[in-house]
């Protein structure tokens, strides 16, 4: 089963961020669980230092997201987490992006701006979908690296290679390091 | 000779250890030809493990000559009965997939060298040298047969959820 056959669930893309601490998740769950709806979906990671939630919610309908509102403001108001709702139609509830290999590309050198706008441009220019991306300042505050790692879903017929080549010319006007690789899932 | 359905988890048998197979009869032989059948029906399926069928039996199939990553490198179609990995080395991360686990794919990290043996339907015991994408395969299979599955291997947090055509 997946989230694009649920005719009778009403769903909500749910966005919480607050300042690290322990039991975070644990405090953003109990709203949603004591309101009766299921996390579908997530994706939850630090960044520098706030703990950062993405949830895909449904609950049964009628439901609205005036109810979720309502009690995440209520934690907010105890915990300091800050929560954004936004209810899904149809349409948005399950990935559609390319069905064309998945690569994986790493983007590393020194720090400048523009990195990731670049990058992603010329993806997009191209009908690359990113379907996960990361980024990271390492180094040293005199020396600093830009890391920047992403998976993108390539339009039917576009290969490794041909994503290889069109990055090339950016490899050299960034000054940065570019690596793509394939990582299209195996049926085993 | 039958292409037999797909057991998916929850389904309990694919997280229970197989028994091991103490006489190779016709019925074992079927089982195999059914095995391979099955494989041949699943969309760019390498390899199909018995509990995956709904049979707790230390039995697989595996061929990866006509999937792109093992074409170079393989030892065609094995049948498999009762397989003991004797020796590996190496690591590489593959991200995975598994008809008993639909719509759900994650990096597992596998040896990328391996020695196997095992032993055939007509009774010839083999021992043979895999290496690159059938190393894997065959890893992945024999999980079936302990009782595992690749969630239980996962490498990374990264995992996708994605409509998947062909693995060819």
């Amino acid at each position: 089963m997946n989230l694009c056959r649920k005719p009778n669930l009403a769903h909500f893309a749910v966005t919480i961020i607050g300042k690290d601490r322990t039991g975070i998740v644990a405090d953003a769950s109990e709203v949603l669980y004591k309101l009766g709806c299921n996390v579908e979906d997530s994706s939850c990671t630090m960044l520098g230092g706030e703990f950062a939630m993405i949830l895909i919610v449904s609950h049964e309908k009628p439901f609205s997201k005036k109810q979720l509102e309502a009690d995440f403001a209520l934690k907010n108001a105890n915990t300091g987490l800050s929560a954004f709702i936004r209810p899904l139609k149809d349409d948005e509830v399950c990935y559609q992006g390319p069905v064309g290999e998945l690569c994986l590309i790493s983007v590393y050198g020194s720090d400048k701006s523009g990195i990731v706008y670049r990058v992603t441009r010329e993806l997009a220019d191209r009908g690359v979908s990113i379907a996960d991306l990361n980024t990271k300042l390492i180094g040293t505050p005199d020396d600093p690296v830009y890391v920047l790692v992403l998976e993108a879903a390539l339009p039917n017929g576009m290969t490794v290679e041909d994503v290889t080549n069109l990055l090339e010319k950016l490899k050299k006007e960034l000054s940065v390091e570019i690596s793509v690789r394939l990582i299209t899932p195996v049926s085993l | 000779m039958a292409v037999r359905n797909i057991v998916t988890y929850p389904n309990q048998i694919l997280k229970t250890p197989c028994q091991v197979v103490e006489q190779i009869d016709d019925w074992v032989r079927q089982l195999v030809d059914d095995l391979v059948d099955t494989m041949h029906a699943g969309p760019g399926s390498v390899g199909v493990a018995s509990p995956q069928i709904g049979v707790s039996l230390r039995v697989c199939v595996i061929d990866v000559s006509k999937n792109r990553h093992g074409k170079d490198n393989n030892h065609g179609l094995m049948l498999i009965i009762n397989p003991e990995i004797l020796a590996r080395s190496g690591a590489a991360v593959m991200r995975e997939g598994c008809m008993s686990v639909p719509d759900y794919t994650g990096d597992v990290e596998r040896a990328t060298e391996l020695t196997l043996r095992f032993t055939e339907p007509d009774g010839t015991v083999r021992e043979i040298e895999a290496s690159g994408f059938e190393a894997v395969a065959i890893q992945h299979e024999l999980d079936h047969l302990d009782g595992l599955l690749f969630l239980d291997r996962i490498a990374s947090l990264k995992t996708g959820l994605f409509r998947r055509k062909s693995y060819k």
